[in-house]
């Protein structure tokens, strides 16, 4: 018995949103410990960027409540448990794709984040095991994903949340260009589902002498591109 | 208690936790809730001795041989009927018969293509049958995957003791399905999906058996054929599909028009000859309870040989000598409504009040042909690690029959265990356990 090499529309988006979601997971985390960092002798006004980025402006009064609800609030999409569970949610579906042995990285992610809100574990420390078991999934995913097209659209979701958040962090022209490039890596002969217009869109903005990060107006054109850059 | 044993309960914690890891849960509805459960794995197995084992495999094979061919005869010739073997009322009036699937012959004249027979041991050393599943029989992945751990974690005891291979149940599962689909196309299993208690199950088939995971809408039938979409309007033609839908939601063009978890037409497919489906639709009407009573029989009339495999001692208040027993012995008897499954419908007299017993035999005399009652077989129990502690506990096994051009008894099987001391109820979804079954090798 073959296995079919043909990926339905749901697996597809499925498979796309397992990408977005668990490299959410992992930047969400690596945000939240430079955040942190400023949190400990810094004043408000040093991380509280930081809090905009993420979204968080306004969802919680004290630092102590925007650390535990950046990590485990599960009703706001923008913390680590949601991404997670949303990365779980799909994962669950690819089993016969990933293969369990990929799965279980995000199983036991999931299980120890439900650990650490249990004991409302402060402290980032006590998710590290997550950017480990992250970064473990990726090359367990690449190994025992044998379709090709199918690990090209994880990937591009994978890729595109790279690019948005190095967007919505405001990183240098050359890092978000880099990121660009390396999403276009996952453009596919055979069903295309890059949406030539946006990336030709994306192509025109992401001129060095164009790049003006610091302007909202700019920088909301570039994440709008971004998100519809994929036919999904 | 060997040291062998002793390796695995002190393992026992370990497993549990890579059966978490590897997301090894069972769904249940309760209050229109839908729960995940992990499913509680005792590490002290079942081991069923060389002798034992063969004198079952042949019983096994014998008992779903009949009832294939029971199968085959209902939907066909109904000889059984015509010779008086079987009443006619207990064929046409089961809510499992299928009047569609009159005239339809699947590939081989297999019906029954993955069969879960319950058995129990009794006190007296000998294995009942308590009950057929023929539908979409669950549970074999558990043992599987449990197998596969213990394995890993207790490589020592697996060293010392000559255990049959269970690992192999997918090349089983992919050989029929080949033998099925007979390279018409691809083979897919068909889930309803995620919220289905049984979930993990056909992912981890699907992954093991290398076969493609279907979701209702996957697959679409033109020309009487059926086919996989994928994106870009890509077809690919299915020439199997193992499907873990019931046979009421599986065509809503022909059964319950309001499912969404079918594929519209698919009996037309089935009935061209154009699909296998595993397992074939109207199996439910060798499954009923009350059929069960019947298999011994159906064992003699269509293979000519004297039933390996015995069943619990059983009643149909149908009859009229069996309703008067029934009535009179109610309560040291269990009572099963046989248009139950997975444990509810069965009730134990000795549990019931006064009231209870009466307002179950007044049931009893509106509807004779809705219930059996069987004599309480006085089951071995098993021991299970509680805490720290070895405890006795009722326990059952379900035993997995593949087949394909050949007929097959998977070398292990499904021990489910009631965590309960009292309950002679093991399934799952009443909150029981379950073991790994060890078929010795000599």
């Amino acid at each position: 018995m073959v296995r079919s090499t043909v990926i339905s529309p749901t697996k597809a988006n499925t498979l796309f949103w397992l990408g977005r979601y668990e490299e959410r997971v992992y930047l969400t985390l690596h945000q939240l410990r430079k955040c942190y960092d400023k949190m400990i002798d810094g004043a408000p006004e040093d991380y509280q960027t930081f809090w905009s980025k993420l979204d968080a402006m306004g969802m919680y009064q004290t630092n102590d409540e925007f650390t535990l609800g950046m990590m485990y609030d599960k009703t706001y999409p923008c913390s680590v448990i949601a991404a997670q569970t949303k990365a779980m949610d799909n994962a669950i579906l690819l089993r016969e794709d990933i293969m369990s042995e990929s799965l279980s990285y995000i199983e036991m992610s999931v299980a120890l984040m439900n650990e650490c809100k249990e004991k409302s574990e402060k402290n980032v420390i006590c998710l590290q095991p997550i950017i480990d078991w992250s970064l473990a999934f990726w090359g367990a995913a690449e190994q025992y994903l044998q379709n090709h097209n199918a690990l090209n659209i994880m990937m591009t979701g994978r890729n595109i949340e790279n690019l948005d958040m190095q967007v919505r962090f405001g990183y240098s022209y050359e890092r978000v260009q880099l990121a660009f490039d390396s999403l276009k890596r996952y453009r596919q002969q055979k069903h295309d589902f890059f949406d030539t217009e946006v990336v030709g869109e994306l192509e025109s903005m992401l001129k060095k002498e164009l790049f003006d990060i610091n302007n909202i107006a700019y920088k909301n054109r570039l994440l709008t591109s971004i998100n519809k850059l994929a036919k999904v | 208690m060997n040291i062998g044993i002793k390796d695995l309960t002190d393992s026992r914690d370990t497993v549990n936790k890579w059966l978490s890891r590897y997301g090894v849960r069972f769904g249940v509805y309760k209050n229109n809730t839908f729960n995940e459960q992990l499913f509680p794995f005792d590490s002290v197995p079942r081991i069923i001795s060389k002798s034992d084992w063969d004198y079952l495999e042949k019983g096994l094979c014998q008992r779903v041989e009949a009832l294939n061919k029971f199968l085959w005869d209902i939907y066909h010739e109904k000889n059984i009927i015509k010779d008086g073997i079987v009443p006619e009322e207990f064929v046409y009036s089961s809510k499992g018969y299928t009047p569609e699937c009159e005239g339809i012959s699947p590939m081989g004249g297999v019906y029954a293509h993955i069969a879960g027979i319950d058995l129990v041991e009794g006190k007296d050393n000998k294995w009942y049958v308590l009950e057929d599943n023929l539908r979409i029989p669950s549970g074999a992945s558990y043992p599987m995957i449990a197998r596969q751990i213990t394995r890993r974690v207790s490589p020592s005891t697996f060293a010392a003791y000559a255990v049959a291979e269970n690992r192999d149940y997918a090349d089983l599962l992919r050989q029929m399905m080949d033998d099925m689909n007979d390279g018409r196309g691809i083979a897919v299993i068909l889930t309803p999906g995620r919220y289905n208690s049984a979930y993990f199950e056909h992912s981890y088939l699907a992954e093991k058996v290398g076969a493609t995971l279907a979701y209702p809408g996957d697959l679409t039938v033109e020309n009487n054929n059926v086919y996989y979409t994928g994106i870009g309007q890509e077809r690919t033609r299915v020439g199997c599909i193992y499907r873990r839908v019931s046979d009421e939601y599986l065509d809503p063009l022909v059964f319950e028009a309001s499912s969404l978890l079918g594929i519209p037409n698919v009996m037309q497919a089935y009935k061209a000859g154009n699909v296998a489906l595993i397992n074939a639709i109207g199996n439910g009407v060798a499954d009923d309870k009350g059929i069960y009573y019947f298999v011994p029989k159906m064992v003699e009339y269509y293979l000519g040989e004297k039933p390996i495999l015995q069943n619990a001692p059983t009643y149909l208040p149908y009859f009229k000598d069996d309703y008067n027993y029934v009535l009179s012995n109610i309560s040291k008897l269990v009572i099963k409504d046989v248009s139950e499954a997975g444990g509810y419908g069965v009730v134990f007299g000795k549990d019931l009040s006064e009231e209870k017993l009466t307002e179950l035999k007044n049931l009893i005399i509106e509807q004779p042909r809705r219930w059996i009652a069987q004599e309480v077989i006085d089951f071995k129990d098993l021991e299970i690690l509680e805490g720290d502690e070895l405890v006795w506990r009722k326990a059952d096994l379900r035993a997995f029959v593949v087949s394909g051009k050949e007929t097959k008894v998977w070398r292990s099987g499904l021990t489910r265990f009631s965590r309960n001391p009292t309950s002679f109820v093991v399934n799952s979804s009443q909150g029981g356990g379950f073991k790994d079954t060890w078929v010795m090798e000599e």
